[in-house]
């Protein structure tokens, strides 16, 4: 039993020997050797493992990378956001700077200073007070258009009524002057409750959708061509001797933050082809235009006039050849007799005989 | 050992021979959980010291296959720790987890330190941060791992009562 377990022991320590100078001798063998026995357990033995371990390790990855796509989609989406925040300030206050150099003169810069409260809807408060020569009724405009007028002053702020307060009224008209009317909020609960309405247009009068709506100056507050908005339709009323239309706004105020105010001196000036670049652009292409025509009108007079002068000379040749009396064009085109000259009988009685030379005599 | 034993016992060398290469990779620990030592140890302790000694070599060698350049560092160190595991085992047979846990640990850091002296790759300074940081902390979540396991694999690992 004894020898039995000594046996079993020298077995162990045999093997644990041989183990390890395998292995020692693993250590030592030069490295093609070792390279190719380890290829060859990879391969076999191994492979299943080598392809758990490298799915495992990509998941790792993945899982890592997941985690640095999300805060790099984030910060992406978060930049993204505040580029096209910062491109609608540009072009907000590219459009200020525009309205201003066309103005250029008499008005005061702002900053509108919205509320939160429920009757900051009809008014604003403004940045810029008596001090900068901000007075009362002043007109408030922003690039697009009315916004609405001072109702408060004080040194260094004031206070705008917006065209949404009930009480707001603008004597308007078509910017092409066919119509006219006042222009206030449309203060009916609905799908219209932020849109104008104008009242007052006389019933023989129609105004095309899309039709522009500027302030007509009448009343001497706002003055003439300040965009209001585009017709949208007509609304049915009770006023049966007038039509009322829908306006769609061009300034919608709560979307304002700079603003301008016109000074009383500048209002009283005018403010004309500030907002109608559009509109004088669409003038001057119709003047080239016209202008096109009357001269190619003038060349197609000359034309036919030069054509009429050879024509004329022509006949009067042959009516001279033939002694009937002319008639004359003037340069209107207007016939009219011509002294008949003197009669030359002769000349008539000569003309068989010249016709007849023409001819072969014949025998 | 019955067959039952020994279908057991060879079950969980697989399992934990699966983690090594699934769980370990996802984890990727600076310290990492060995389980193909715990695979190694919880075999040997079921077998003979001349077999778990030959167990741990040819463990050690197919682990080696991925790093040729120190191959036979970890063959060396699972024939020691496999032979040490069995002979341990006969002599004290502890069954408490506490002195597992202390087992797994001894020989995660035996093997290590057989390997990492073996290998021939970290010197001076880093060798010893090697072996007296990360190495006992690898061998910590070692440890820890596998009472885990031995706790959830308890009635896989437990002898049949006849």
């Amino acid at each position: 039993m004894a020898r039995a377990g000594n046996a079993n022991s020298r077995l162990d320590r045999t093997c644990l020997a041989v183990c390890a100078a395998l292995s020692l001798i693993a250590l030592v063998l030069p490295l093609p050797v070792r390279e190719s026995v380890a290829g060859g357990m990879r391969r076999t033995v191994l492979a299943p493992m080598v392809m758990l371990q490298e799915r495992a390790e990509l998941s790792r990855r993945a899982f890592l990378a997941h985690d640095t796509l999300m805060r790099k989609r984030d910060s992406v989406a978060l930049q993204g956001l505040t580029i096209t925040a910062l491109q609608v300030e540009n072009d907000r206050l590219r459009d200020i700077i525009g309205l201003g150099s066309r103005l250029r003169w008499g008005f005061v810069p702002a900053e509108a200073l919205h509320g939160s409260g429920v009757r900051d809807e009809f008014g604003v408060t403004l940045s810029a007070g008596s001090r900068a020569g901000v007075q009362r009724l002043s007109p408030v405009v922003a690039p697009e258009g009315l916004i609405g007028v001072v109702d408060n002053v004080d040194p260094t702020m004031s206070h705008a009524m917006m065209w949404t307060h009930p009480d707001f009224r603008v004597s308007a008209m078509a910017e092409d002057a066919s119509a006219f009317g006042i222009v206030q909020a449309n203060t009916t609960n609905g799908p219209g409750r932020y849109l104008m309405v104008m009242r007052g247009v006389p019933y023989r009068t129609s105004i095309k959708p899309g039709t522009m709506i500027v302030s007509s100056g009448l009343g001497g507050v706002y003055p003439r061509g300040i965009p209001l908005g585009q017709i949208v339709g007509e609304t049915k009323t009770n006023e049966s001797w007038a039509r009322t239309y829908l306006i769609r706004p061009a300034v919608f105020p709560s979307n304002v933050s700079s603003v301008m105010i016109l000074r009383l001196d500048r209002a009283a000036q005018g403010v004309d082809n500030v907002w109608s670049v559009g509109t004088v652009a669409d003038s001057t292409v119709r003047r080239i235009v016209v202008a096109g025509d009357s001269m190619a009108r003038r060349a197609a007079l000359a034309e036919a006039q030069a054509r009429q002068a050879a024509q004329d000379s022509a006949r009067r040749d042959s009516l001279r050849a033939a002694g009937t009396p002319m008639v004359s064009q003037s340069d209107s085109g207007i016939a009219h007799a011509v002294p008949r000259p003197p009669v030359h009988h002769d000349s008539v009685h000569r003309a068989p005989a010249r016709r007849d030379s023409t001819h072969p005599p014949t025998i | 050992m019955t067959i039952a034993g020994i279908s057991r016992a060879v079950l969980t060398f697989i399992v934990l021979v699966f983690l090594h290469y699934t769980l370990r990779p996802l984890l990727g620990w600076r310290a990492p959980i060995d389980f193909l030592l715990l695979a190694v140890l919880t075999a040997s302790v079921r077998m003979r010291p001349g077999v778990a000694a030959i167990l741990g070599f040819c463990i050690g060698l197919i682990a080696d296959s991925l790093s040729p350049d120190t191959m036979g560092a970890g063959a060396l160190g699972m024939t020691v720790v496999g032979y040490a595991a069995a002979w341990l085992k006969a002599v004290f047979f502890a069954d408490s987890l506490p002195l597992n846990a202390l087992f797994f640990f001894a020989g995660k850091w035996v093997f290590d330190l057989l390997y990492f002296i073996a290998e021939h790759r970290l010197h001076g300074i880093e060798l010893v941060q090697q072996l007296v940081i990360w190495s006992p902390l690898s061998a910590a979540a070692t440890a820890i791992a596998g009472v885990i396991v031995l706790v959830l694999m308890r009635p896989l690992l437990e002898p049949s009562v006849a």
